[in-house]
């Protein structure tokens, strides 16, 4: 899974034009927030890209337990565990079962709106993930100290976003204009601490 | 059963202190079995209450697992969370019919009520209970009874997770009858949920049947005053408990557990029946007990009782038979020999009583009531009896000189002689002494006479004793029934009349005469005017003089005792003094004549006059011991010397007792008076006797002065005493003379002195002097008594002693 960031990171360094965005991001009490998702979507979104990304099981949890993902991934759900799974999510931007399985299954589910997915296991309810479908390339994970940066951002008018598990909701976000010159540092907030849950 | 009988009294003790002990366990058992009823349907009420707590928190837990159950059902869920209203409606209608929910709601994360199988299709609106989510948010699920739309549920709010909670499953499940039952059945208690709003109470739910559910509502205090209440009248008495199961707002819901008190009492009541019982029966076994052990110590008692009545009567032929160990066996024993001890000694009392215990005759007792016996029957039949009274002759005289033993032989022996001759029914018996009584059954004169005769010459044969003849007569009064007297007293009376009559007339035999007799009514008066004599000075003395016949002098007079009766004029003695003697009144006479004559001697002594006076003594004041000493009291009183006064006792004076009248006379003697034996010649007395006794002059019996003139043999009687007399040293006086030839005749045979008619009859004192001086004419005054005799008597005497005598 964490190959499948940095393969993500990779490429978003790709475009290695742009301008380099570094943010913090901290919650209600300016404590910093790790494992936040920081994103800027573009106003005018590209189309969507094909990705793939995955989400393994592993001693019933899900690894990663968030993810971050641009619309179209598709995302494989790998058991690792010996006993059998079965990955659902009722969550509007996508909503599928997986019936109990072992191993990989054959077809992964392919997030195609972007929106906040929540994963859970229908036969263990203690496991779940979630899952931000975003409309753009351009994201990243806060450190432990809450802070995370977007490099090479093309220029552009962007919509700057910042949430964690905590939250039900995107945020609306801020206004982000990519232009010449190099971006002040941004401070952003969440709602609230990553929640972890209860095995 | 009476109650002051032992029986009675130790029934009584013994039932009232059983009752009392019994009345105290039970009251204390009751006591003891009230309160612990009542703290064991506390007990029962607080464990109820403890039960029907967990209970119902179980009820709630399983609501809430099932709930949680319900809620975690993947279809459940994807029809919450995916669904449209419809869809949802139908998943919640449909899975809360599953657990049998009255009620389910969905609650959104902002706590709107999404779906409400209650309501379906009202608007949505914010949950009534949001603390119950809240309490779930933290606890994962949570329960409270509620109401809800006019129902009281049991709310249990479950989160709905996908697999983050995307809301609240709010289940509500009715707090209803069966819920109660369930609980009541569980408890055993009645169980009712109630509601409160506003002070008024409903009835949500009871076990308790209609009319109680009623009175629950009515009678349910306010809530704060109701949740201390443990006890309610219903009318019935509860013991109960509410218990707050919720509040909603104003309103605030309860369970009453309750339970009647007479439930719980019940076993109680039975126990406190069960003592009563045992109590009434241990008590009827201890009336029954105690009556037996009552009996058991009272029967013997009674018996006792029954034995001492009869002993009591004088029944004493029964013996007490009664062979115990105990205490009333041995007093039984002790009672029986007092029985038979009082019986042995009334025998011997009786005997004692009844029997003469020398001769075994009947004694005097005897024979008066086999005499009243025989005088009731003779009544009754109209026969006739007879009795004797029979005294022995002699007797005193052989009992005194012989000893008594021959005495005694000599009654045994007329005893059994008389007893020989008694016929078939007839008795004999010993009054006393030498006394003895005859009862014949017949009262015919000559039958009696024959066996008066035959009883004679029985005795006429002399007793004899160790060879020697004794020699006893008897003297028998006869009196006979009804001609004599009618009742035994008076028969016996009479016989004793007539018997005195034989003795003195020496008959052998007397048949009564009134003539002997005044009647007893006379007798009783004569003796009270013989007391009235005495007192009122009734008696008179007078003196018969003796002539001296050496010289015609006279030197002494016998005092002769004279009633001058206020209405019979002069009563002569020998109508009063016999009497006097049988009464033996004759010791007052005698003691007035002591008196009067040893006066009437101290007068005359003053006077110059030295006349000896003799005053007559009979049998008995030979008897009265103080005799001497009142003599003697006299003589000095009246300052006269001893020798001045004579007394004159008859033979049978001192026959009658010889050694008592010895001593007296003896003191007599000693004083200096003079003794004379009266009347000698009539008795038996023996010379060799009265020549042992201190007398000093004999005076010969009138019937022989009085005869001898005619006849030679008392002449000759006459002559022998005087010179009998003479040689013994005593003087001789002849009494009874009547004429001048018995008068010379004496003086020739030498005798002293002389007393008679013919010198002069007994004269008053007052008359004595002047007929010494020859002033009064008299038959012969002295004087004339000196010539006649000198003119009779060939002997002269010495003239001058008469003439300084008469001076």
């Amino acid at each position: 899974m964490r190959a499948g960031i940095a393969l993500l990171l990779c490429a978003a360094s790709g475009l290695a034009q742009g301008a380099d965005l570094r943010m913090t991001v901290s919650d209600g009490s300016n404590q910093p927030v790790a494992d936040a998702i920081v994103y800027a979507t573009a106003l005018n979104p590209p189309a969507p890209v094909e990705h793939k990304a995955s989400i393994d099981q592993v001693n019933r949890r899900f690894v990663p337990r968030v993810s971050v993902i641009q619309t179209g991934t598709a995302v494989t759900f790998p058991n690792s565990d010996n006993i059998r799974h079965s990955v659902y999510s009722f969550s509007r931007p996508r909503t599928f079962t997986l019936k109990l399985y072992a191993g990989t299954p054959a077809s992964p589910v392919v997030f195609d709106q972007p929106g906040i997915v929540v994963l859970g296991c229908n036969i263990h309810d203690t496991m779940v993930a979630w899952v931000l479908v975003v409309d753009t390339a351009f994201f990243a994970r806060t450190a432990a100290d809450g802070s995370a940066s977007l490099p090479g951002l093309p220029p552009g008018d962007y919509l700057l976003r910042a949430w964690n598990n905590s939250m039900s909701d995107e945020q609306p976000g801020e206004a982000l204009h990519v232009g010449s010159e190099a971006l002040s540092p941004r401070h952003l907030h969440v709602d609230g601490q990553a929640l972890e849950v209860q095995p | 059963m009476r109650l002051n009988t032992l029986r009675s009294k130790m029934v009584v003790f013994l039932v009232v202190l059983l009752g009392i002990i019994q009345i105290g366990v039970f009251t204390l058992v009751n006591s003891a079995t009230t309160r612990a009823a009542r703290i064991k349907i506390d007990d029962e009420l607080v464990v109820g209450e403890k039960v029907f707590a967990s209970e119902l928190n179980q009820n709630a837990e399983r609501l809430a697992q099932a709930a949680t159950v319900l809620a975690s059902d993947f279809a459940f869920r994807e029809a919450i969370a995916t669904g449209d209203h419809g869809t949802m409606d139908s998943a919640l209608e449909n899975h809360g019919a599953r657990v049998k929910a009255a009620a389910v709601l969905f609650v959104n994360l902002q706590g709107v009520v999404i779906d409400d199988t209650l309501r379906r299709g009202a608007e949505s609106r914010p949950f009534e209970y949001p603390s119950l989510i809240e309490r779930a948010k933290n606890a994962g699920r949570a329960t409270a009874i509620e109401l809800l739309d006019e129902q009281v549920l049991q709310l249990v709010a479950v989160p709905v997770q996908a697999p983050l909670t995307i809301g609240w499953i709010v289940i509500g499940f009715p707090v209803d009858q069966l819920l109660a039952t369930e609980l009541r059945n569980i408890t055993g208690l009645q169980v009712s949920f109630v509601t409160e709003d506003k002070g008024l109470w409903h009835i949500q739910a009871s076990t308790l049947d209609e009319d109680l559910s009623r009175a629950l509502a009515a009678r349910l205090p306010p809530y704060d005053e109701a949740l201390r209440t443990r006890v309610l009248a219903m009318p019935e008495q509860h013991q109960l408990r509410v218990v707050p199961i919720g509040d909603s707002g104003e309103q605030h819901f309860v369970a009453v557990l309750q339970r009647p008190i007479n439930d719980a009492m019940g076993s109680f009541r039975a126990l406190s029946a069960k003592l009563v019982a045992m109590g009434v029966l241990s008590l009827l076994l201890l009336i029954g007990g105690s009556i037996l052990i009552a009996v058991g110590i009272t029967r013997p008692i009674d018996a006792l009782l029954q034995a001492v009545r009869r002993i009591r009567r004088g029944d004493y032929s029964m013996p007490i038979d009664m062979h115990r160990g105990d205490e009333i066996g041995i007093l039984a024993q002790g009672l029986d020999h007092m029985r038979a001890g009082i019986a042995e000694r009334e025998q011997q009392i009786l005997k004692l009583a009844y029997e003469d215990s020398l001769t075994q005759l009947p004694n005097r007792s005897q024979f008066g009531e086999r005499l009243q016996r025989e005088i009731l029957l003779a009544a009754a039949e109209q026969r006739t009896l007879s009795i004797f009274v029979m005294d022995l002759d002699r007797f005193k005289f052989v009992n005194d000189t012989l000893g008594h033993s021959v005495g005694d032989h000599v009654l045994s022996e007329v005893a059994a002689r008389l007893r020989n001759l008694m016929s078939e029914g007839d008795c004999v018996a010993r009054l006393g002494g030498d006394e003895f009584a005859v009862l014949m059954l017949t009262g015919e004169q000559e039958r009696s006479v024959d066996l008066a005769r035959s009883i004679i010459t029985a005795l006429e044969q002399p007793i004899d004793f160790a060879g020697q003849p004794l020699d006893v007569g008897a003297s028998i009064g006869i009196a006979l029934y009804p001609a004599h007297a009618s009742d035994a007293q008076t028969l016996l009376r009479n016989a004793d009349i007539a018997m005195y009559v034989a003795k003195r007339n020496r008959t052998g035999y007397t048949i009564y005469d009134p003539r002997y007799d005044t009647s007893q009514q006379e007798h009783l008066s004569l003796l009270g005017e013989l007391r009235r004599a005495v007192e009122q000075n009734e008696l008179r003395l007078y003196y018969q003089p003796k002539v001296t016949l050496s010289s015609a002098g006279i030197h002494a007079a016998e005092a002769l005792i004279r009633w001058v009766h206020p209405v019979r004029g002069l009563v002569p003695p020998g109508l009063f003094i016999p009497f006097a003697e049988h009464t033996g009144y004759i010791k007052m006479l005698t003691r007035w004549v002591l008196t009067e004559a040893i006066r009437q001697c101290g007068v005359w002594l003053r006077q110059q006059m030295h006349i000896e006076i003799s005053v007559n003594l009979s049998a008995r004041d030979l008897m009265t011991r103080d005799l001497p000493e009142l003599i003697s009291g006299l003589l000095a009183e009246h300052e006269v010397p001893a020798g001045m006064i004579c007394l004159e006792i008859t033979e049978s004076g001192f026959m009658e007792d010889p050694t008592h009248a010895q001593r007296v006379l003896d003191r007599l003697s000693a004083i200096g008076l003079r003794l004379s034996i009266d009347d000698y010649g009539t008795g038996y007395s023996s010379l060799s006797y009265i020549m042992k006794l201190p007398v000093n002059e004999l005076k010969i019996d009138r019937a022989f002065v009085s005869n001898m003139s005619e006849d030679a043999d008392m002449m000759t009687i006459v002559r022998s005493t005087i010179e009998l007399g003479h040689n013994l040293g005593l003087k001789v006086v002849a009494e009874g003379i009547e004429d001048s030839k018995a008068y010379a005749l004496l003086r020739g045979l030498g005798c002293d002195f002389a007393q008679g008619y013919y010198i002069s009859p007994p004269m008053a004192a007052e008359a004595l002097p002047d007929w010494l001086n020859g002033s009064v004419t008299m038959r012969r005054p002295p004087r004339a008594l000196l010539e006649a005799a000198q003119a009779e008597s060939l002997s002269p005497s010495g003239d001058e002693t008469i003439l300084s005598a008469a001076s």
